[in-house]
Parts: C-alpha cells; structure tokens; sequence
C-alpha cells in the first residue's frame, strides 16, 4: 500500500527526516507515534503530497507521490491537527464544496451516507461555527472518506478531545477500516488509544525511525514489558544512548 | 477546470454573505447615484448659469457668448473618484485575507491535498473575485444608465454607450489589480492585518501622495470672465506632472476615464475607435500589473513554504 524507500527531509537547520524506509500494509491501521519534534507530521506531509521530500521515494498503491501526485491525492483522504472548516458554511455545504473537489459523483447522496455512518445526520444543516471541536472532528472525517480513499491520513485526530470525544473518534475510524476497508495512517501521541486502535506501529525519533512492525510482533518482542508505554520509553531511551 | 470553477463560486457566494463587503457595495452604488445626481445638477447649473449671462449679453447688446458644450456622459465623470477610492477599497477587502483566511484556518491543507493543482486555487481566487467585481459593476452600469435616462430625458446613443462599457471595462482592470495585488500580499504575509496594512499604505501612495505631487508640478494659467466677474485657474500638464503620474495607475485611470466619459472637451468629440489607440498605452499600463502579479501569485503558491 505506503511504500518509504529511503526518504529524507533536509530544511537549512535541521533533518526532519532521515533515510525513513517504511511500509505499510492494505488494511492496516498504522500508529505513528513520536515526541514532539520527532518528524511525524514531516513523514505525513510527504506522504499527503503536501511536501516534496529532499531525497527518496514513496509510492501509494504503486503511484509515485511526486510525479504522479494529482493521482495520489485523487486516492488519499486526509485530516490535519486542527481543522477548522468553513465556519460560515453548514456541514453539508462544506462536504459538498470538498466533496466535489474530490470529484465525487452523487456528492448529496455520498455525503447523507457518511454522515448516517458516522451518526452525524442531524447536524448537517447546522453552521460549522457553532459545532463542539469533537463535532468538527467528525466533519473533517467525513469530509476525509466522501470520496471513499483507499488511504486516510490523520495529524492527531484525538488531539484536545475529552475522553468521549476519543473514544467516538476511535469508533469511527475502527468503523472505516472495517466497512470502507481503507488504510489509516495517523500520527499521534495517544499510547492508550493505539493499543485499542492500531493493527501496526511505528515509532520515529529525532528524524529516524527506530522500529515498525505489527502491534502483536512488537509485544511479542518486549514480552517483558508491560504497556505500550514502557516499549516506547525501552526504544526511545535506545535511540538516546 | 472543474476545481477552478467550484472554487471561484465558492468565493462569489462567501463574498455576497459577508456583511461587511454588502456594506462597502452598498456604499459603493449609493455614491454611483450620488455621482449622477452631482454629475447632473452641475450640468444643469451650468446651462443656467450660460443662460443668465446671455441673457445679460442679450441686454446689454453684447456679443452673445457660444453655449459650452456638455456632453451628457459627463455626468457621470465622479464615477472615476469612486472607483479610484471606494472600488480600490473594495477589491483590497475581498484579496487582503484571501489565502491567507485559508492558511490561518487549516482549510488550504485540505485544499493542497485535492486531486486540483495548487494553481487552480489561484485561478479559482481570481475568477470568483472577477465575478464579484464585474457583477458589481455591471449593476453599477445599468443603475448609471438607468438615472442617466432618468436625469437627461433621453437614452445614450450607441457611442455612449460604448464608452460606459469601455469605462467599466477599464475600471475592472483597476479594481483587479488591487485584487491580485492584496491575493500575492496574502500569499506572502502570514498575517492577514500585516497584508491588510501594506494594501492600504499602497492604495493611500497611489491614490493620493502620487497624485497630489504629479498636481504640485503642473503649471497654471488663469482664465478671466469679465462678464461673470470669475477667475479661473486652469491647471496644465508640464514633463514633471506627467512623468510623476505614470508612477500611479489612478492617475492614468482617471486621465483615461475622463476622456472615456467626455469630461475633457479636448477628447470628448474624438471617435471612441480613434481614441483607444491614443489611449492605448495608458490602457495597457492599467491592464498590466494585474496580469503580472496574478502570474506571480500562480508561481508562489507552487513553492513548498506556501503552507
């Protein structure tokens, strides 16, 4: 499906990322996680064809991002950190404007689709303005999956949710996977919610990325630890030594 | 094509919800009208005034002097003002916080990941503002049309109206290049207040430092009434005057909308053909800076630091 091949970040100061080679599987839902700073939205932004990488290749489904990225964008849906959406708009005008910027066909019925499977149906009249950050969330979602990617890309779609807000977003993108059978990449910072998230991870650092397996190899691995949690600290104090 | 196109009709619907740009057109047609009302009680005045001192002539055994010539489109000569101030207003405060609206908002993000090229974001920008601006001048024409047929008592002729398509056309270009000017600003800044002051300091240069020191420079003669007892100073171009006026599009704007709307006796009976190739020059330096800067706009939002 995501295929890194020696991909690296160079800007005048810093290596945001450096030689990453990745792979990420038809299906999988892949948790990236990494401090702040580490190159997590770096990788996503090439991935999402929003950045060139300095160096390096990756292909989605076989398609180059760079030279064939107005194809790769015609299959990949994507959430940055924060979305804001058009305020003033409602929620299906919104989604009808994104909608047919991805050229979906039959955007109206598309978008009464995804909101029924995102429980969201009662609000699509309602101003993007008024709605909660959690409500929002769910609009950048469905804007994300009108078009029924074959990828998903989430900048920490958990990020300032209450504990109701993650779980319904968690929900939801299990729900995706499962019934649109779309792979979801998503950058995070929330251990607790890859654990009941994600099939694969991988775990970058100051630009390198330290480990990427499935969730079960990588527990399998560090048998002797007890969460999640004391695997990333085991592998990101290895990357420090 | 297509995202082009929903894009710039996204950008017509969002400018005619917003409060503040009804305010500013409304400002903007009420001063059209207020243009023709002065436009027409000073041609009016005029021909009174003409008509006292014939009169008196008339009297007096005198010479009668010959009538002045005041062609109808003149009454709409304030129009020029108002695009120059309020038009150029207008077209900054739909460009200023255009891309930048979107950076600031997260939504260019999901703009730059749409299987549309970067540019037609751009050309979208461009074409919806083109439409908001050549509605609103269109409706200022029929509006123009409407009181100059109400004012006058009679409809213009086929050149006039020629002319008053000719005027708006050339005033589109005006008003665009503060568009595209405020569009590249926005693309630049990342501050939507920094972009909203730099038009600002740019509009106030043009529209009034440049003008007022190209008029510093003319030279002056004085025209004696002894019947009316009045003395008129009558400005004149000098090399200065007119090589500081190219510095300022509203400059050439208004020397080429006076002639358009017959302000200037000189130009007003010259055949509107006859007079755009005169006038070519002036027009293209009006046309110009617009494309330029729409073509610069196109190029930076292709440049990775956009985001």
């Amino acid at each position: 499906m995501l295929l890194a091949e020696h991909v690296s970040k160079q800007y005048p100061n810093v290596v945001a990322l450096d030689d990453l080679n990745l792979e990420v599987p038809d299906g999988a839902i892949f948790g990236f996680l990494g401090h702040n700073g580490a190159g997590k939205t770096t990788a996503l932004s090439i991935f999402s064809t929003l950045i060139l990488p300095t160096s390096g290749r990756v292909t989605i489904q076989g398609l180059d991002v760079v030279k064939d990225n107005l194809k790769v964008r015609g299959i990949l849906g994507y959430l940055p950190e924060n979305v804001s959406l058009y305020g003033d708009l409602t929620v299906r005008e919104n989604l009808r404007f994104l909608g047919r910027l991805s050229e979906v066909r039959k955007v109206d019925q598309a978008i009464d689709e995804t909101l029924d499977m995102l429980g969201f149906s009662q609000w699509s009249e309602s101003k993007v303005k008024i709605l909660s950050k959690g409500m929002r969330q769910r609009v950048g979602i469905a804007q994300s999956i009108l078009h029924k990617p074959k990828i998903l890309f989430l900048d920490e779609p958990t990020s300032g949710l209450d504990p109701e807000g993650s779980a319904d977003i968690r929900e939801i993108l299990l729900r995706i996977n499962a019934e649109l059978g779309t792979t979801i990449f998503m950058n995070t910072h929330m251990l607790s919610e890859v654990t009941k998230t994600c099939t694969d991870i991988g775990i970058i650092s100051h630009g390198k990325l330290l480990l990427a397996d499935t969730l079960k190899n990588i527990e399998m691995q560090y048998k002797d630890c007890n969460s999640l949690e004391e695997i990333y600290f085991r592998i990101g104090k290895g990357d420090a030594e | 094509m297509t995202g082009v196109k929903l894009i710039a009709g996204k950008k017509l619907r969002a400018s005619f919800r917003n409060m503040e740009f009804l305010l500013i057109v409304g400002v903007f047609l009420l001063m059209s009208i207020v243009s023709v009302y002065i436009g027409s009680t000073t041609k009016n005045a005029e021909m009174r005034a003409y008509e006292s001192i014939a009169s008196s002539a008339a009297n007096a055994g005198t010479e009668i002097p010959a009538a002045p010539v005041i062609y109808s489109l003149a009454i709409l000569k304030n129009l020029v003002e108002y695009i120059v101030m309020i038009g150029a207003i207008l077209a900054i405060f739909l460009g200023y916080d255009v891309f930048q609206g979107e950076r600031q908002g997260g939504t260019l993000r999901l703009l730059f990941t749409k299987p549309i090229p970067r540019r037609s974001i751009i050309l979208g920008k461009l074409l919806g503002a083109g439409l908001v601006i050549g509605l609103l001048l269109t409706v200022t024409l029929f509006f123009n049309m409407a009181l100059f047929a109400y004012y006058t008592g009679v409809l213009p002729n086929f050149e006039e109206t020629l002319r008053v398509i000719v005027f708006l056309g050339i005033a589109f270009a005006y008003m665009m290049n503060f568009y595209t000017a405020a569009l590249y600003i926005s693309i630049k800044t990342r501050e939507s207040s920094y972009g909203f002051l730099i038009m600002m300091v740019v509009w106030i240069f043009i529209s009034f430092v440049v003008p007022q020191i190209a008029e510093s420079q003319k030279s002056y003669a004085y025209a004696i009434n002894n019947i009316a007892g009045t003395i008129t100073q009558v400005p004149g171009e000098t090399a200065l005057s007119n090589a500081i006026g190219w510095l300022s599009p509203a400059v050439q704007f208004k020397f080429v909308g006076s002639d358009l709307l017959q302000t200037v006796s000189e130009t007003a009976t010259i055949p509107l053909g006859r007079l755009l190739v005169a006038e070519i020059v002036k027009m293209i330096y009006l046309i110009l800076p617009g494309i330029v800067l729409a073509l610069l706009s196109l190029r930076e939002v292709e440049k990775e630091g956009t985001l």
